[in-house]
């Protein structure tokens, strides 16, 4: 049994949260099951990734590779678990804490038994399409991955039943749908011109072919940076997002500013640099485009962000602002600087999700929306706030923080590469970050507090909140392991050739 | 000159499918119609869909089924045209959700013109229930 | 090194411990507050007897390829015991400034952890450990600034955090370009940088200098400081005469003789710039403090310009430079503490907050005005006082450096820092008494006189027995020269 489950492990991992996202519909009326399963679903794609990780860092197999169906690449569909996957997978499991923060809270924002139940269909349904996203090599097999992502944000952005989320996710189904259509022209470009749809043999193919028919190739890089663009949110073409994470309840806006953004940005870099690879990027300038792109996102991101009052709307524009960091970490094509890209990513994770969820909490206790309405919060929902406090300081970029290490290496990366305005856009970022954040926390704390009582929210609440902050502060003070991690994968995809 | 022509003629599902994406993308961005946008959009995938399958034909070629034909024959590529089902399918998901959007607005704000519910957000529902369910 | 470990934690334990006691238990929180400030400064103490007896504390870790480690050198032994020994002062100040006060226990709490935060930044042994600190201090330090919670003291707060945390950004570029140039991030084993591009040192230089130079109120960075004091006279006095401020010129202190070196910024064209700069900030600050009617303003602009006296000495890049300035960085912190002390003494009893209704004040608070007439003449610089050694040095550093027109802004501030306070002390004895029945009896008074006449006896005892400081400040020159 072990070594059935140890060979397939890599499809496993992403068919497990599939699999429990099928079986949860008929047992609607028994919410507490379904809870219970949801979660558990969600762990066990964590511990399969967690198992598949101590495989691949023990060298055992590194990369796993696993073919579907025993077809051999590339015309079988192949699924490769080297760093990178295996620093995607471990990343997804902040899909955990989340969902163990919607046990029991889901009823006031979502509706009856059965919308709840849907719920968590698609929150799992994202999870499995992410873990898949993380370990592919196919580039059809992304399309299709990133379409099933792209439908359950959707759905989790209209859970709620105010039109308003109805709108909010019309605009993003409609825009991300163009930038689906457009990923699908981008792959279809390059599958004209190498015949191959492994991004392996794709990358040896268009290495030869790409002298030949430079015009080709630059439009489907075009079409393939654009189309995840439009859905990681990349500057200018963010503007669905904001309305979006607002609008949804406060598990998915969590994981949807947390990790699906991330999704589509790390099949962005296994395009950028698993098909087209760094030399191709060079010639086509596409590197300094990402940089510039990235920085300008930061600084507007940002300053969109402070001119927000609603929390949820300001936490959503930091998302633009912070998707700028990664973006210009990808342009700057040194192992420094993408490392720093790769740990920002796990740590915005982490940090987004901590944010929202603890938003979440303050507004549906207080039933206010304003960052001005939420004077002395901090007394009165300690473990709340605590953990938001903890979050905006790694959000800035503290030291003990993550984000200070995430920071660092993508200001040694981009100085490594001989360019000092993308410095001065991190550093920008960081303080525009602290204008926008600390206000909350000083309202929070500082402000004379009304005499309405506003509690805590549960245990299952408080226990999520306390593992994603204490995870921020770990990968701030022990960032070793997982900097490791994110520095191999960032040698490996820049090794391609 | 002729080349030209040539080239034209000889890849012309190419340029009906480039013609047919600028066409679906313009119309989702500017028309405020949300059916007209939800058309753009499969107008847009059917141009890809169009690409995809015509990049398999072979002049000459036939389908690719086993003991029907000579030894001789040159067989066309099938693995776009499979792929693109798989693309079909995304789509009419895609259309069916879109849809369901749609209806929701209209029962909320009464009109499917993204123009006149931005006019209307305010005085259908107050935000304060936005929270709620 | 247990007692570098305890000195260090104290505060954050101490913090931890108040910030857990309920509001009402005053008499424990008090009890807690001086046990931790008082063991912090002992421990210091002991750190200090270890480091000059020649051994070499260090306590590193690893922060993901980066390393963070303590190491206090002779310089931030210096700025250590001078943080630790004057926090037990300001706290048991506090204990008869803050008494009858609003959030006691924030006040209490940050003040603690703003206490391991600033000998963090002493005894840091690498520029990521310094950093750390220096953020930490920014951030523990805010809650201080409002702590009256007016309009006011939040407008001064958000100026106090935007100031502070842009200049903190800019200094974490000037890491990473001093990482990237240098390889190593510790003091330890003579300057980082060695030779190289001289237009990009001097742009690092400049990047360092605005960095720090935040903390340190170099013109045109100072303007955080006068909106700062709304915050209460125990924070003004510690935190933003000498804790806060002293870590930016520490800071400061660090770049000319750890990270350049004297012979690298011989070379460098900026390096020139800065001493005409610091000069600058010293004539203006005290010129513009004439005009302040506002007493703690009129400290205030005195102090930015008495730090530059401290900058203006590193930049001198000669021994008797860094003496003067050591010298006067003890001097300084000692007599200014006091300086506030008084003023908020004054501000207590009498309500009186210009210096234009100071009028007759010491025929009430006679004691207070006698140690504020000592603290004056230790400003001008003249002896009886410590202050005077110091300035003696940076004049002596100055010509030696080839800068003698320093000597003579030295001088003239000197002179201007007279006219600034005699006249108030002399209207403060001589004017009538409008306020009889105001006097200095009473266990509160006590408590904040009792420190601040120490305070003046030990800037009296360091200008007429130097020697008991001249070891300490030996120690440094020999470390760097």
């Amino acid at each position: 049994m072990t070594t059935l489950i140890r060979a397939n492990l890599p499809v496993l991992v992403v068919i497990a949260p599939l699999f429990v996202a099928f079986i949860l519909p008929p047992l609607a009326r028994r919410i507490r099951l379904v809870e219970a399963l949801a979660l558990l679903g969600a762990v066990l794609g964590l511990g399969g990734a967690g198992y598949l990780a101590s495989i691949v860092l023990t060298q055992q197999e590194n990369p796993f590779i696993y073919q579907l169906g025993g077809w051999p690449a590339p015309w079988g569909i192949e699924l490769v678990a080297g760093s990178l996957g295996v620093f995607f997978l471990l990343v997804v499991g902040v899909s955990v804490p989340v969902l163990l923060f919607a046990q029991g809270n889901l009823a006031a924002e979502v509706g009856d038994a059965e919308r709840v139940t849907r719920f968590y269909v698609l929150y799992l349904l994202l999870v499995g399409a992410m873990a898949g996203m993380a370990v592919t090599n196919d580039m059809f097999n992304v399309y299709v991955l990133v379409e099933v992502a792209t439908l359950s944000c959707c759905g989790l952005v209209s859970a709620r039943r105010h039109p308003r989320a109805a709108e909010a996710a019309f605009t993003y189904l409609i825009l991300a749908t163009l930038g689906s259509a457009l990923v699908l022209g981008g792959i279809g470009l390059i599958y004209l011109i190498t015949g191959h749809l492994n991004m392996g043999f794709a990358a040896q193919e268009l290495s030869r072919v790409w002298l030949a028919r430079p015009h080709v190739v630059l439009m489907a890089a075009s079409l393939i940076v654009v189309g995840f663009g439009v859905k990681a949110a990349l500057f200018p073409l963010h503007v669905w997002l904001p309305d979006a994470h607002s609008t949804a309840p406060s598990p998915a806006s969590a994981i949807l500013s947390g990790l699906a953004v991330k999704g589509y940005l790390i099949c962005l870099v296994k395009f950028l640099y698993g098909v087209f690879g760094p030399t191709l990027l060079q010639e086509f300038a596409v590197h300094r485009i990402l940089t510039l792109l990235g920085g300008v996102g930061i600084i507007t991101g940002s300053i969109l962000a402070l001119t927000q009052e609603e929390l949820k709307r300001r936490l959503a524009y930091s998302t633009v602002a912070q998707v700028g960091y990664l973006i210009l970490g990808f342009g700057l094509l040194n192992v420094t600087g993408l490392a720093g890209a790769l740990f920002y990513l796990a740590s915005h994770a982490v940090i987004k999700a901590t944010l929202f969820l603890a938003a979440g909490a303050m507004l549906a206790a207080t039933g206010k929306r304003n960052v001005r309405d939420l004077a002395g919060v901090g007394r009165k929902m300690p473990i709340t706030m605590a953990a938001f406090t903890i979050g905006s300081l790694g959000l800035i970029g503290l030291p003990l923080f993550s984000g200070f290490i995430g920071k660092w290496y993508l200001l040694l990366g981009s100085w490594e590469a001989g360019l000092i305005l993308p410095a001065v856009a991190i550093l920008a970022g960081s303080v525009l970050c602290a204008a926008y954040l600390l206000p909350v926390i000083r309202a929070a704390y500082f402000a004379p507090a009304p005499e309405e009582d506003w509690p805590d929210p549960g245990r299952p609440q408080k226990l999520a909140l306390l593992l994603l902050a204490a995870a921020v502060v770990i990968l701030g003070v022990r960032p070793g392991p997982f900097l490791e991690l994110a520095q191999k994968a960032a040698a490996e995809l820049l090794a391609f050739y | 000159m002729s080349g030209l022509l040539t080239k034209v003629l000889i890849n012309y599902p190419y340029l009906v499918a480039v013609l047919l994406f600028t066409i679906g993308t313009f119309t989702v961005l500017t028309h405020p119609n949300l059916f007209k946008k939800l058309l753009g959009i499969n107008i847009m995938e059917s141009a890809i869909f169009l690409m995809f399958v015509a990049s398999g034909n072979i002049r000459g070629g036939v389908a690719p089924i086993r003991g029907t034909t000579n030894a001789e024959a040159v067989y066309i590529n099938p693995l776009p045209s499979a792929l693109m089902l798989t693309g079909i399918v995304v789509s009419v998901s895609v259309s069916a959700f879109a849809l369901a959007l749609i209806m929701r607005l209209y029962k909320a704000y009464g009109t499917t013109d993204l123009r006149r519910i931005a006019a209307r957000r305010k005085e259908v529902i107050s935000d304060d229930h936005l929270d709620q369910g | 090194m247990l007692a570098l470990v305890f000195a260090l934690s104290s505060g954050i334990i101490g913090g931890l411990l108040v910030a857990a006691l309920p509001a009402a238990r005053t008499r424990l929180r008090n009890m807690v507050v001086l046990f931790f400030t008082g063991s912090g400064m002992i421990c210091s103490w002991l750190v200090a007897r270890q480091v000059w007896a020649g051994e070499r504390l260090r306590f590193a870790g690893q922060l993901g390829g980066l390393t963070f480690c303590l190491d206090p050198d002779p310089l931030g032994i210096v700025f250590g015991l001078i943080a630790a020994t004057l926090w037990f002062f300001t706290v048991v100040y506090s204990l008869g400034y803050m008494a009858g006060k609003a959030h006691q226990r924030t006040y209490y709490a940050f003040l603690l952890v703003a206490f391991s935060a600033t000998l963090g930044v002493a005894f840091s042994g690498n520029l990521v450990a310094l950093y750390l600190f220096y953020e930490l201090l920014t951030l523990t330090t805010y809650p201080l600034v409002i702590q009256e919670r007016s309009p006011e003291a939040m407008q001064a707060g958000t100026k106090y955090l935007l100031y502070n945390l842009a200049g903190a950004a800019v200094l974490l570029l000037a890491i990473v370009l001093t990482a990237a140039w240098g390889g190593r991030l510790d003091f330890v084993g003579g300057p980082i940088l060695a030779a190289g591009l001289k237009t990009g040192l001097n742009w690092l230089l400049f990047l360092f200098t605005v960095g720090f130079g935040v903390k340190a109120a170099l013109l045109p960075l100072h303007r955080w400081l006068p909106a700062a004091m709304v915050a209460p006279t125990p924070v003004s006095a510690l935190l933003h005469a000498v804790a806060v401020v002293y870590a930016g010129v520490y800071g400061l202190l660090r770049v000319v003789y750890s990270v350049f070196g004297t012979t690298l910024l011989g070379e460098l064209g900026f390096a020139a710039l800065i001493p005409w700069v610091a000069a600058g900030t010293v004539l203006v600050g005290i010129i513009v403090a004439t005009q302040q009617d506002i007493l703690k303003r009129r400290l205030a602009y005195q102090t930015i310009s008495h730090l530059s006296y401290i900058l203006l000495g590193a930049f001198t890049l000669h021994p008797w430079g860094l003496a003067g300035a050591v010298l006067q960085m003890i001097g300084y912190a000692v007599l200014k503490t006091a300086f506030f002390f008084c003023a908020g003494i004054i501000a207590e009893q009498t309500g009186v907050t210009r210096v234009s209704q100071m009028g007759g004040v010491g025929r009430s608070l006679p004691k207070t005005m006698v140690a504020f007439a000592v603290v004056t003449l230790g400003m001008i610089g003249m002896l009886p006082l410590g202050t005077f050694w110091g300035k003696f040095y940076l004049m002596k550093g100055s010509v030696a450096g080839g800068k003698w027109p320093l000597a003579l802004v030295l001088i003239g501030s000197g002179i201007i820092n007279a006219v600034c306070f005699i006249p108030v002390v002399v209207r403060a004895f001589r004017d009538e008494n409008k306020r009889l029945s105001i006097t200095e009896r009473g266990v509160r008074v006590t408590l904040m006189l009792v420190p601040t006449m120490l305070l003046v006896v030990i800037g009296l005892g360091m200008g007429l027995f130097p020697g008991m400081v001249w070891p300490a400040v030996q120690a440094v020159v020999d470390w760097f020269f």
